[in-house]
């Protein structure tokens, strides 16, 4: 397979946008799914940094959005920021221990979620419903954290990184 | 200084980002329908369509799967309950059929609208919303096939919910439940009108602006109004009234209403070819 991340980030944000829309949008707990693609951003920023982050999650979030009916655009942008922060925040972080990228995982996901919420009722697209909101970020922070090992690997090979050992690895 | 100077050049990254992000939502909005964008989403969907729908098709078992384990329980209690339902309606449709042929006859002699006379197109969903915050079915019918955006979408139970977004073999359907739907209902005992809202999927609608004067009984049924310029015809069963009480100093009952259509687990669906009356 090749090895440059110019093809290989856009087959691994394909593949992932197949497996959210077939399989995740089943998988349903309490009527909330995992967000696959909000993961990838995460995933990006903790293998890449704030850069590699912030660009994998404008182009899972704007990928996505193709498929939403929020206004195009808002998932690419509150994405991006999502990978950015967990950049910035994983430099200066000691990586030793196998939770920290889970934990990582389920407080961006659950900030991103939020983040999402709020802009999206800001352009007046979804209207907040704060019982509900609350099981969204709880949902989605403990799936995506379960989903983030598999996350970490896809986008680790798609921007060609050698997994650390004891980083990645759960 | 070189740590600065990268930390810079990083958030210059982020600003562009962002700034085409806000770009696009900016173009969204203000292209409207049949904008450039609105295009390029309709367009994407249909490619994608076929690989969707191939694995849909092989994930299919995944998902029954898993919702299988986390609701036999549900299943086997809801199928005593459909059989016994089946039974009651069997010999309910018997009294009825009779009445019904009456009705008909009166609707068409006073050239009423009635539901079953507005042409329909058949449609089977193929996919639920991706996402957290908006509840929405995808089915296999778009433009192609005359489905345009705003038409009513109901099952033979009653109402689903209309048609937000129309690709060329795609089209989107916002549920009732969702929380940015209303629906003009009208109290099938009182004729009183009021406004369904959504309020998420595993919520019974909330009705508003119903007077307090108004006799709301419990379970009864709840229809779409089709006053003038509605967005659907009347008369499509919505759901039967859950609750309704009046909380103290309040202008307007509070009413809650369980959709007759299961809306987590539809499967075939009708898109009525209805115009909006002037």
């Amino acid at each position: 397979m090749t090895s440059d991340p110019r093809l290989r980030v856009p087959l691994v944000i394909v593949t992932a946008l197949v497996i959210h829309l077939s399989v995740l949008s089943r998988l349903r707990v309490a009527g909330v799914m995992p967000d696959l693609m909000l993961l990838l951003a995460v995933a990006g920023g903790i293998t890449g940094g704030s850069v590699q982050g912030a660009v994998i999650g404008f182009v899972s979030g704007m990928t996505v959005d193709f498929f939403l009916e929020t206004p195009l655009g808002l998932s690419g942008l509150v994405f991006s920021v999502t990978g950015y922060c967990v950049g910035v925040a994983q430099t200066g972080i000691l990586r030793s221990a196998w939770w920290i990228p889970m934990l990582t995982a389920f407080v961006a996901s659950a900030a991103g979620q939020l983040l999402f919420a709020v802009a999206g009722a800001v352009v007046g697209a979804t209207p907040i419903d704060t019982g509900h909101l609350l099981v969204v970020l709880l949902v989605v922070g403990v799936t995506n954290a379960l989903l983030a090992p598999l996350a970490l690997r896809l986008v680790g090979w798609s921007l060609a990184r050698q997994a650390r050992p004891g980083v990645y690895v759960a | 200084m070189a740590v600065y100077r990268r930390s810079r050049r990083h958030r210059f990254v982020l600003f562009l980002l962002v700034l085409t992000s806000v770009t696009v939502i900016t173009l969204d909005f203000r292209g409207g329908d049949g904008g450039f964008l609105d295009d390029a989403r309709g367009g994407i969907r249909d490619l994608f369509a076929p690989v969707q729908s191939a694995a849909d098709r092989v994930f299919a078992p995944v998902g029954d799967f898993f919702g299988g384990l986390t609701r036999y329980g549900d299943v086997k209690a809801e199928n005593e309950r459909l059989r016994r339902e089946l039974e009651e309606a069997r010999s309910r449709n018997l009294r009825q059929a009779g009445s019904e042929r009456e009705r008909e006859k009166l609707l068409a002699l006073q050239q009423l609208e009635f539901g079953s006379n507005v042409p329909a197109v058949a449609a089977r969903v193929v996919s639920t919303s991706p996402s957290n915050f908006q509840l929405t079915l995808t089915i296999d019918r778009g433009s192609e096939h005359r489905v345009a955006e705003g038409m009513p979408v109901v099952t033979g139970a009653g109402l689903v919910g209309r048609v937000v977004d129309v690709s060329r073999s795609r089209a989107t359907v916002l549920l009732i439940t969702d929380r940015s739907s209303n629906v003009g209902v009208r109290l099938q005992s009182s004729g009183d009108v009021g406004v369904a809202k959504g309020s998420g999927a595993r919520d019974p609608l909330t009705v508003d602006l119903v007077d307090v004067e108004t006799n709301v009984a419990e379970g009864e049924a709840v229809v779409t109004s089709g006053l003038q310029q509605s967005v659907f015809p009347p008369a499509i069963p919505v759901g039967r009234v859950r609750s309704a009480r009046v909380p103290p100093g309040a202008l307007q009952k509070e009413i809650t209403v369980d959709p007759v259509v299961d809306l987590g687990r539809v499967e075939f669906v009708k898109v009525l070819h209805w115009d909006p009356q002037p």
